[in-house]
């Protein structure tokens, strides 16, 4: 495994042998160890079933893992699951918010469960439309927005906990081309705010386009994990479909 | 942040189609129970009337004491029985007395109309315990299982939110809301009822209060259920088949179920096998009457008059006699009965108690007066006129009238002056203690608290190993 390590501070999210096994026997996670540092995009390449999803329900302590710590700023999530939650903001796949409210109510619902009590309605007037939705929208009910227009909806809500680290869960998944290339512009906004950032996907050219570590996963385990910068030039989509078939092969054997 | 979570699950309920049209629907009902139990009170009001100056009117014209026969007294229609009828249409209202003999109660109001024992009446007992209940599990049914369906809860989770305090806040939310609501309904309803000519008193409005209390108890236990049932399953659907299997059993299937368990374990022998030994015990004394009137004479006597007293007396005495003697068998057998059925009552009750609508059911029918107890309160207050009676008539004529004996006279010393039939002592009928009804649902209240405490605790326990992914 190649070390991926900057010295850009301590690192905010940490997979420290971090294995999960489930109640049917299933091996989702085989002691995985990676760390995403402030200013950093890290990319979970991996088909279905690669264990990406369980590695963020780890951190979001909403699964136990069976050995190791996932950490968030130092703190791991099973052993002090709030302290540690309250520094970490989530994007899921599918953002469903609460369909009877409108954004700014949405908003300001998972802001307050954020932790954050002051929150005035211009900043998240201001949230909403750094994430790309027009003032027309923001009183209107969540059951008629697009799922890309939920999706900012889901981004506003992690910008606004303001976290030193997000996690986010297949982000860009069924968004149409602009709305991927609009959100993959506020990923980049949040990195430069030096927002750790640890991403699942299968989207290997979103992937190649924000991630600053990529980590392809299969079967539970990080099979290979590079920088952008030892990636350039190469073809990703040829790199994950050799390593996915070497690691098959190897399997085989 | 409880507060947080509480506001939110207001505001989604209020904002939600499905609460605005079953609440909707269960405000109708409620009102629509009020107005119905108005009227009927109003109704019956009207019979009691009627017939209570039908009585009276029986005995205009009468001018003697000795030939009032049929006089009747009738239970008074009670205000909250208009809310919870339970029994009070089931029960003989009428009951004939004399100034001795059995007294027994007839002409209950669905013996009069039948056709609303067919269709029994809407009241806010069976609002709550039927509508209520199923609206509880209709907007708790989701409370977890809809929220992981929706993805929300995950992302809620992803929080630094305690899962005690999301739970609590989720149920404190639904819990007010619909509280509020109904109780908005409720008080429109009980301003219905002195606009609509319902005299409550005091007391009457502690109970009311403390009936809506027993049913806001009720309702919380089947919406702590219904959360507790959604976090133990993963689909709404599921959620919703479980509960509802727990509703019919719970509703429709213990409590009819205890009362054919405890019917077999205790055995109470019915009315015609009584009435039928009572008849046989009677035939045998009045045989034993006839054989010591043929015993009658009065050595030397010549007088008819004195003679004619003389039997009237011996007569009264055999009658005493045999009176006594019935009244005794008669006390017996119905003693037996009554503590056969005591203990029928008491095993059935206390086997229903493990259904929630059972305790509220019989809290509520206690509270209104309405329960199996108000038929004894009305046989023992009959019973009381019955001796207030008997001294009045005893007063009047001299004797002690009725139970079939025989009352000779000879001359024509008829007065020519009616009887006031206003001068017969009214009948009277009080409701129960209000502290005696109070500590009586104090095993069905408590039994409501505790089903909301153990429900809440197992939706806490169930929601913290909740698999919320």
């Amino acid at each position: 495994m190649i070390n991926t390590e900057s010295n850009n501070g301590q690192p905010r999210l940490q997979a420290v042998d971090l294995s999960k096994r489930y109640e049917d026997g299933v091996l989702a996670l085989d002691s995985i160890n990676f760390s995403v540092y402030p200013g950093q995009v890290f990319a979970m390449l991996g088909g279905n079933g690669a264990g990406k999803t369980t590695a963020i329900n780890l951190f979001l302590n909403l699964i136990e893992p069976t050995s190791g710590e996932a950490l968030i700023q130092g703190i791991s999530s099973h052993r002090e699951p709030l302290k540690a939650k309250a520094n970490v903001a989530f994007v899921s796949e599918n953002v469903m918010l609460y369909p009877n409210f409108t954004a700014m109510q949405n908003l300001e619902f998972f802001v307050r469960l954020g932790g954050k009590t002051e929150c005035g309605t211009d900043e998240l007037r201001a949230v909403l439309r750094r994430v790309g939705l027009p003032d027309e929208v923001h009183h209107k009910r969540l059951k008629g927005y697009s799922k890309g227009m939920r999706q900012k909806c889901g981004i506003a809500i992690a910008i606004l906990k303001d976290a030193p680290a997000i996690l986010l869960d297949e982000p860009t998944s069924g968004l149409d081309p602009k709305a991927g290339f609009d959100f993959i512009r506020l990923l980049e906004s949040l990195r430069d705010e030096g927002k750790a950032i640890l991403m699942s996907t299968h989207d290997i050219f979103r992937a190649r386009e924000v991630a600053d570590v990529v980590a392809i996963m299969n079967n539970g385990r990080i099979i290979m994990q590079e920088n952008a910068s030892a990636l350039a030039g190469k073809d990703l989509e040829q790199v994950y479909m050799q390593y996915m078939a070497g690691h098959d092969l190897e399997v085989a054997v | 942040m409880l507060r947080t979570i509480i506001d939110k699950e207001i505001r989604d309920l209020l904002r939600s189609t499905k609460f605005v049209y079953t609440f909707a629907v269960c405000a109708v009902l409620i009102l629509l129970s009020f107005y119905i139990g108005a009227s009927n009170y109003q109704t019956s009001v009207t019979h009691h009337e009627a017939a209570r100056a039908e009585n009276l009117r029986q005995l205009e014209g009468l001018t003697d004491w000795l030939n009032v026969e049929q006089h009747r007294i009738f239970l008074p229609p009670q205000p909250l029985a208009a809310l919870v009828t339970r029994i009070s249409n089931d029960i003989g209202r009428t009951t004939e007395v004399e100034a001795r003999g059995e007294l027994t109660a007839h002409d209950s109001r669905f013996n009069e109309e039948p056709i609303f024992a067919v269709f029994r009446f809407l009241d806010l007992r069976f609002i709550f315990q039927i509508v209520l209940s199923l609206l509880a599990i209709l907007l708790g049914y989701d409370a977890i299982s809809g929220e992981k369906e929706r993805g929300t809860l995950r992302l809620a989770l992803a929080n630094a939110v305690p899962r005690w305090k999301y739970i609590l806040g989720k149920l404190i939310g639904l819990f007010s809301t619909l509280s509020v609501s109904l109780l908005v309904a409720l008080a429109i309803g009980c301003l219905m009822l002195p606009m609509m000519g319902v005299p409550m008193g005091g007391g009457d409005w502690i109970r009311l209060v403390l009936i809506i209390v027993a049913g806001l108890l009720y309702f919380g236990a089947f919406l702590s259920l219904s959360v507790f049932v959604s976090t133990m399953t993963q689909r709404t659907s599921s959620s919703f088949l479980v509960l509802l299997v727990f509703w019919i059993v719970s509703v429709l299937i213990i409590p009819r179920s205890a009362v054919l368990l405890a019917g077999r374990a205790v055995d109470v022998p019915s009315v015609d096998e009584l009435a039928s030994k009572k008849a046989s015990f009677g035939t045998d004394l009045w045989s034993d009457f006839r054989s010591a009137l043929a015993d009658f004479s009065v050595p030397g006597e010549k007088d008819p008059e004195k003679l004619m007293t003389a039997l009237n007396n011996y007569m009264d005495s055999l009658t005493t006699v045999r009176d006594n003697q019935m009244d005794a068998f008669a006390l017996r057998l119905n003693e037996d009965r009554y503590n056969r059925q005591v203990q029928q009552q008491a095993l059935a009750f206390n086997l229903a108690r493990i259904s929630p609508a059972a305790s509220f059911s019989l809290a509520a029918a206690e509270l209104a007066g309405t329960s199996l107890s108000l038929k004894d309160r009305y046989r023992q207050a009959a019973a009381e006129y019955q001796k207030t009676y008997a001294s009045f008539m005893k007063e009047k004529t001299g004797m002690n009238v009725g139970g079939r004996m025989i009352i000779m006279k000879i001359g024509d010393d008829e007065k020519n002056e009616p009887i006031d039939p206003t001068e017969l002592p009214a009948f009277v009928y009080n409701q129960p203690q209000l502290a005696g009804s109070i500590g009586n649902v104090t095993t069905d209240t408590g039994l409501l608290v505790f089903f909301n405490l153990i429900f809440f605790a197992a939706a806490m326990v169930a929601f913290n190993r909740y698999d919320a992914r």
